[in-house]
């Protein structure tokens, strides 16, 4: 589904990403953890479009992606959260679910005046849609609120919902349950794996929270300082020694690293 | 002029600068792009209008859909390369391309034809007004007013629809940052060139209406303050709500237009009083900003009927 | 017109030009809005220096300081009315707020002092002509008090504590701020000397050509492109702005097309083809609007990683 091979990224000569590469399989959850500052939001915005790598190619369903607008990219299925909220604050959250399904007939101007019974058509499939995912998430109390009004980790469910709403076929998610209640986290983590299993959705997700990484990763790739330093089931990691080590050591490592850059 | 004839003036001023600031809120209101460049659309459709019907004599609605095209073509063309831009920064290009159509025709008089002493900064007088023939002079304002208001009407309906409709969606989306929609797979650029093509197009008609009504156009015209006039008509009368918006042009113009007769009662210049009015406008529009950034009539809030299978 | 005719004029509109743009440049960086009303905050400027050079009968050079740090001091007294509260407001409303403000300011000078045209009363001056160029003194002291200015602004900015404070606010100012640095006070001064400036400038244009009311209109898109062109939020560079656009716009009409199209003549007569004055206004614009497509962060901008 996802192939990432030898990417590199640098910022004004810090070096973010150092040679990264691995593969991400179709219907399967995996999970990126590391240290702060190992690249992990680097590497989604360069997966997903956002950010130009220097090195390396990625390839998303076997197609090459080069350096492609991130609008084509999603087109293609995917779908990503970002870490801080991007939501339009004066949207509502009905609203905002309601943009997300992708080529929606409405967006051409012409289709407005010219077919308004399709538009009509689909308006109702995207609502009922809406509301579904709505129930999903427990946002549907504020569905008519503005965007802007919600709590930080109300915020994260919205954007979660809304990605859902575009039927993405590999999904990014950007720490989905920073921010988010304990008993919401577990009805996430029973979202998220149904995903996986009854639409075969393909997940790449970064987490900080250790316990949900390892109820839900089918695999964990680790980074450290713009290296992959680990992969593979969340038991290896969790015994692995590298890894152990990069959350341990922190500041030695990086005055190391910056000598040798 | 008698009371009931200046009442019709005013009021097609209100139309016209109505289509104005629909197609200004559009820009800016729904879509945020300040288009600090407004008026370059008022002026081509007025010119491009104006030479349709006196040199290449062709009626008056073929002149009001190339005034119309012109300026959408003018708009689209414009947004290619600089839709991308960071918002002041585009504000800036736009309010020089603006001056730079003004200049164009500031200098070619060419384009009014071979008489040395027509275009340019001469302007262009003699315009013809449509169907005037079939009504008296008394009641051909009637007539025109009320062509005026169909194309008002029917710019209000267009761009309602648009705004009510997933394009608005998206556009208001675009609004607030581009990350978002390219997520959602959104061809922003697209967007954004589509918004440009239809606030100039309806520039377009505006100028268009003015160019007939007035029967006379010339470069000063259509300098940047114009543009900041309507800036305040969609400020003052709330951003991205096309009531508002014509409100906004309906309050600006009477505010305009009643400091007239100020004259006969204070003695102060014409000149003076075209100042002082301005001066007001631009302390409207300082207060405006600071505590009244919504306008006088709020965005609507979206709301959407619950599908029948949900109603609890 | 000779060459040299055309490098001097050149070189008066630079020194005119820098000391707006670097006041435009310096209220952008730490401010972080396009200000609308800079060029008419000079024009406060020039009226002010001709109420007092004019109506008081004071000799001009005092009365250009007195006027230039008055509209300093006024420039201040706006800050704390209206941008103090948009601080975190959006850059548009801001700069539609300017805009407000321009208007206001423009058409405030235009019902005191009507639409004509007005001048200084400056005293007689006999231009210093030669074969080549003919120079006037106030030209001569234009280009000596622009330069002089800009020594004086970068004497500021290395060798000051406002300097240092300045400099580290521009660079980051969330941290400048929490290291203590002051930014409201960095703010004031900032606005004092970018208004100082601008207001001479405005002043020292309006006693090479004449003084109007919508001076600053005409003058605000050279200014903009300047400071754009040479990377705003950049003093230097708002320098470097100024200069390369007052020798565009010179030898831009000074050029003859023709001649370079047919290849120095080597394609049969060559007819001239000039740039008409009447599209001088227009050479600012169009370098402008070719500098945001090309290369937005001008000639010495910092680059935005994306």
């Amino acid at each position: 589904m996802l192939k990432v091979e030898k990417v590199y990224k640098s910022f004004g000569g810090i070096l973010a990403l150092f040679g990264v590469s691995f593969e991400v399989e179709a219907g399967t959850i995996t999970g990126l953890i590391g240290p702060n500052g190992s690249g992990k939001s680097t590497l989604f915005n360069i997966i997903s479009g956002f950010y130009r790598k220097d090195r390396g190619e990625i390839y998303f369903q076997g197609k090459k992606l080069g350096h492609m607008e991130p609008y084509r990219i999603a087109l293609m299925g995917l779908g990503r959260t970002f870490q801080i909220s991007e939501a339009p604050e004066k949207m509502t959250v009905l609203e905002n679910l309601l943009l997300a399904p992708k080529n929606q007939t409405g967006e051409s101007v012409l289709s407005v005046f010219l077919h308004p019974s399709r538009i009509k058509y689909e308006s109702r499939q995207h609502l009922e849609k809406a509301y579904e995912i709505l129930h999903l998430v427990q946002l549907h109390d504020l569905m008519n609120e503005y965007a802007g009004n919600l709590s930080g980790g109300q915020k994260k469910l919205l954007a979660l919902g809304r990605i859902l709403m575009s039927d993405p076929l590999l999904l990014l998610l950007d720490e989905p349950t920073a921010g988010v209640n304990p008993t919401l986290i577990k009805d996430l983590i029973v979202a998220i794996k149904n995903l996986r299993d009854e639409k075969g959705v393909t997940i790449l997700v970064v987490e900080h929270n250790m316990k949900v990484i390892s109820e839900i990763c089918d695999r964990v790739i680790v980074l450290d300082f713009g290296k992959k330093i680990a992969e593979g089931t969340p038991e290896e990691i969790k015994r692995n020694e590298k890894v152990l080590e990069a959350y341990l050591s922190g500041s030695t490592k990086r005055e190391f690293f910056h000598d040798n850059a | 002029m008698g009371l009931i004839n200046f009442l019709v003036y005013l009021a097609i001023m209100m139309g016209i600068y109505g289509i104005l600031s629909l197609s200004l809120n559009l820009q800016y209101g729904f879509t945020g792009l300040a288009n600090f460049g407004q008026v370059a659309f008022f002026c081509l459709g007025a010119y491009a209008s104006t030479i349709l019907v006196l040199v290449f004599h062709m009626p008056f609605i073929v002149g009001l859909f190339g005034g119309m095209a012109v300026a959408a073509l003018f708009g689209y063309v414009i947004a290619i390369p600089t839709a991308d831009l960071k918002e002041d920064y585009w504000a800036i290009v736009t309010l020089a391309a603006a001056e730079i159509v003004r200049i164009f025709f500031l200098n070619e008089d060419w384009v009014a034809g071979p008489d040395p002493y027509i275009g340019g900064a001469f302007g262009i007088g003699g315009i013809p007004q449509p169907l005037r023939s079939l009504f008296s002079a008394h009641t051909y304002p009637f007539f025109y007013l009320a062509v005026v208001l169909v194309c008002l009407f029917a710019t209000y309906i267009v761009i309602n629809r648009l705004t009510a409709s997933p394009f608005g969606r998206v556009i208001k989306s675009i609004r607030e940052g581009d990350n978002l929609p390219q997520a959602l797979g959104k061809d922003v650029k697209r967007f954004r060139l589509k918004v440009m093509a239809l606030g100039g197009g309806f520039g377009g008609v505006a100028g268009c209406l003015w160019a007939h009504f007035h029967g006379f156009v010339s470069p000063d015209q259509f300098m940047p303050l114009e543009t900041f006039i309507v800036w305040a008509m969609v400020i003052v009368g709330g951003k991205a709500n096309n009531k508002g918006a014509v409100f906004g042009a309906v309050v600006i113009v009477i505010f305009y237009n009643c400091t007239r007769f100020l004259k006969d009662y204070i003695p102060i210049e014409e000149v003076t009083l075209a100042s002082l009015r301005m001066v007001a406008i631009g302390i409207l529009i300082v207060v405006a900003m600071l505590f009244m950034k919504e306008g006088l009539i709020q965005e609507k809030k979206s709301i959407y009927e619950t599908p029948l299978s949900k109603k609890a | 017109m000779t060459f040299t005719q055309v490098v001097i004029n050149s070189i008066v509109r630079a020194s005119e030009l820098a000391l707006l743009s670097l006041g435009l440049t310096i209220v952008y960086d730490i401010l972080r809005f396009a200000n609308f009303a800079h060029t008419e905050f000079a024009v406060v400027g020039v009226y002010v220096a001709l109420f007092l050079n004019l109506t008081l009968g004071l000799h001009i050079i005092p009365a250009a300081v007195i006027a230039s740090l008055a509209t300093g001091l006024f420039s201040i007294a706006v800050d704390r009315a209206v941008f103090k509260k948009m601080r975190s407001t959006s850059g548009i409303i801001v700069m539609v707020t300017s805009l407000g403000l321009a208007i206001a300011l423009r058409n405030t000078i235009r019902a005191i002092y009507g639409a004509t045209a007005q001048n200084y009363s400056v005293p007689l001056q006999k231009p210093i002509m030669t074969e080549f160029f003919r120079i006037t003194p106030l030209q001569i002291w234009i280009i000596v008090i622009g330069a002089a200015a800009m020594v004086l602004f970068h004497l500021l900015l290395h060798h000051t504590k406002l300097g240092k404070a300045m400099r580290a606010a521009s660079d980051d100012p969330d941290l400048a701020q929490a290291s203590g640095i002051a930014t409201e006070k960095i703010i004031t001064y900032v606005w004092f000397i970018a208004i100082t400036f601008a207001s001479l400038g405005g002043i020292l244009i309006g006693m090479e050509t004449y003084i109007l009311p919508y001076m600053g209109f005409a003058i605000i898109v050279p200014v903009f492109c300047a400071t754009i062109m040479g990377g705003i939020g950049n003093p230097y560079g708002a320098m470097l702005g100024a200069l390369v656009l007052g020798f565009a716009e010179n030898f831009g009409l000074y050029i003859n097309f023709g001649k370079i199209l047919s290849l120095g003549g080597l394609l049969g007569q060559t007819k001239g083809l000039f740039i008409p004055t009447g599209y001088k206004p227009a050479i600012s614009f169009v370098i402008l609007i070719v500098v945001l497509l090309i290369r937005p962060r001008g000639i010495l901008g910092r680059k935005k990683e994306g």
